[in-house]
């Protein structure tokens, strides 16, 4: 499937937008990883055991067991902060932003708002099928297609490097 | 054209790479973000020492005399009490001390200084009675086994205190804080907060004295239900060093932090939380048990950091001047059914009361007198029909049951935090504009109720109360 050309550029307004997109969920990243590691004892083990739908069985397997729980909280908070830097800075943009979504998608499969599945701990809205996991995902995902850190970014130098070579 | 020029410049510059300004500016345009997200984390308040606390409304002018105030422990409860304070006018604020000195002391000067208060900061509480000479009065929220000490140091200086339940974790500790009271002729006033509470006060003066309204009182029952806490911990970083702990009476971080499941230092959760509610059944009745049986272990929690008992049921005997009253309390730390709440029951009515909001009624028996009277004088609302249970639903009503009660609720809200009329009491009294809600000898008597519930468990048999256990 092809568009017409002209449908295609997005114009400089819409590339400062979706950097400053690209820059918000940075930060949300950014904050959520430093604050855990700020709490010495954070783990997702709580999170996780309250996993409901297809995920189930593969999150209380790692809940229950104690290596599995450590590596996954130490990817968790160091992949946020690395996640974080990263988009903020641009730096390698669209394999972060996969790579984002990716974990964003592992979250909303943590406790997705389902029709029939009912949680007992209180969300701060109100979803249906669609929470703000799925919404920051698919931002994510929308970032792995436009390069916005070809324009604002550190990977501005990148791309004149591979120019160069 | 100069612009190009420049431009070249710069790639000439640049070399290999090819980077025109643009291309710099550009690719380092996203970076002061990184700078804001560094200077708003620093700025946010966290588990650190930045002042941070309820948003207070600015006590209103004030023109009684000033008082000056310090506080000895600035830990959990410390901050609640600073808290309420922080809302009555008429105090300013000296001095405080807690021998967390990175994290408690720190957090409690900050909060003070930003309102205002030029306060001192102290480690030990001998230090600070040397330096401050010009303190009217102290409030003390330090671990139990420190009260009895603590207590008796300021009221010998001649300060008046205002010192946390339990007032000791030995009723030897407790005698000798009354024994000081009674020596120096300070106020001394317990932390029981319900005492000072407007809808205590209106249940005890109207309800019961006033319009007798529960009849002859037989039964109370009462509760402190909480769900399954963790332990507390610390950051690390502000560990206290093993000399230091140890010069203020624990052993390790983990007693300090939970010193209230540690026996000698604190009482366990029937005196942490039974307490406030068993000097309730004193107040109202206006009497002492004269013995207790109680139910009670570590049935939860790791033995070896819980040494006191997760789970009490207690079962104490009144001899009131109307007749003998049975009541059971209870106070279980892993389930939090029906939260907490104190209910007494009469032949023409009950009385259920809480100090959360919401939770209080009142119930006339069907055989009773009519309550008309009180509810136009504004001392109960309008009553509720309960709905009687559709019929054919399953719900047989049997002969053997009474119909159920018409139901009121008490028209007296307390909108303030829970201890701030108690510590306005406080303050009244030293101004000589009103008489302590709970002084030394109130506070003994029920520590004395409490600590017995404890050596019933312990000890296993029925503990009689002697008379002269309640006299000082």
């Amino acid at each position: 499937m092809s568009f017409d050309k002209n449908e295609q550029t997005i114009g400089s307004g819409g590339i400062i937008a979706l950097t400053l997109l690209r820059i918000l969920i940075g930060w949300h990243f950014l904050y959520e990883g430093f604050y855990k590691l700020a709490q010495e004892s954070w783990t997702a083990k709580p999170v996780l055991n309250g996993s409901k739908w297809i995920m189930n069985g593969v999150y209380s397997w790692i809940a229950d067991s104690p290596s599995m729980l450590s590596f996954v909280d130490s990817l968790n908070m160091y992949g946020m902060v690395i996640l974080g830097f990263g988009l903020i800075l641009g730096v390698f943009t669209r394999w972060l932003a996969l790579g984002g979504a990716v974990l964003l998608l592992l979250f909303y499969l943590i406790n997705p708002p389902l029709p029939g599945l009912y949680y007992t701990t209180p969300t701060e809205g109100h979803y249906l099928i669609v929470n703000k996991n799925l919404i920051e995902m698919m931002a994510l995902v929308a970032l792995v297609f436009i390069p916005t850190g070809k324009f604002f970014g550190l990977d501005r130098f990148l791309y004149a490097f591979l120019k160069k070579s | 054209m100069e612009n190009e020029k420049q431009e070249s410049k710069e790639e000439e510059k640049k070399g290999s790479l090819n980077l025109s300004r643009r291309d710099i500016v550009q690719g380092l345009a996203t970076v002061p973000f990184l700078g804001m997200f560094g200077w708003s984390w620093a700025k946010k308040d966290g588990p650190d020492t930045s002042a941070s606390g309820p948003v207070i409304e600015t006590p209103k002018e004030f023109t009684g005399k000033e008082l000056n105030v310090a506080m000895l422990g600035m830990g959990a409860q410390g901050q609640v009490l600073l808290n309420s304070c922080l809302r009555i006018p008429g105090l300013k604020f000296k001095a405080v001390c807690d021998i967390w000195t990175d994290l408690n002391l720190k957090r409690a000067v900050n909060l003070l200084t930003k309102y205002g208060h030029e306060v001192t900061g102290y480690e030990d509480y001998r230090e600070m009675l040397e330096n401050e000479k010009d303190l009217d009065a102290v409030i003390i929220a330090t671990p139990d086994f420190w009260h009895a000490e603590h207590t008796i140091a300021f009221l010998e200086a001649g300060v008046h205190v205002y010192c946390e339940k339990e007032m000791s974790n030995t009723i030897e500790g407790a005698r000798s804080m009354v024994d000081a009271q009674k020596r120096t002729g300070k106020l001394l006033q317990i932390g029981h907060q319900r005492r000072s509470n407007p809808r205590y006060i209106h249940c005890k003066k109207k309800l019961l004295e006033e319009a007798d309204i529960l009849g002859r009182i037989t039964t109370i029952n009462g509760q402190w239900n909480r769900g399954v806490q963790p332990d507390l911990g610390w950051p690390k970083r502000y560990e206290l060093s093993q000399e230091k702990l140890e010069k203020y009476g624990f052993e390790t971080m983990h007693e300090f932090r939970n010193w209230r499941w540690y026996k000698g230092l604190g009482g366990g959760p029937i005196v942490d939380l039974g307490s406030h509610q068993i000097d309730i059944y004193n107040w109202f009745l206006d009497s002492k048990p004269v013995s207790v049986m109680a139910s009670g272990g570590v049935d939860y929690y790791e033995k070896d950091t819980h040494e006191w008992y997760d789970s009490i049921i207690a079962l104490f005997e009144y001899q009131t001047e109307k007749g003998t009253v049975r009541a059971s309390y209870q106070t279980i730390t892993t389930n939090s059914s029906e939260g907490y709440f104190e209910k007494f029951m009469g032949d023409q009515g009950t009385l259920s009361i809480s100090e959360s909001a919401n939770k209080s009624g009142v119930y006339r028996e069907v055989s009773a007198p009519p309550w008309d009277e009180w509810v136009n004088k504004g001392y109960l609302s309008k009553p509720e029909k309960k709905e009687t249970p559709a019929a054919g639903e399953g719900a047989v009503v049997d002969v053997r049951e009474t119909a159920s009660p018409e139901s009121h609720t008490i028209p007296v809200e307390l909108n303030d935090p829970y201890h701030q009329p108690h510590l306005q009491n406080f303050f009244d009294a030293i101004r000589g504009e009103a008489e302590l809600n709970c002084p030394a000898e109130d506070g003994y008597e029920t520590a004395v109720t409490v600590l017995k519930v404890n050596e019933a468990v312990e000890k296993g048999i029925t503990v009689k109360f002697n008379p002269e256990e309640y006299v000082i």
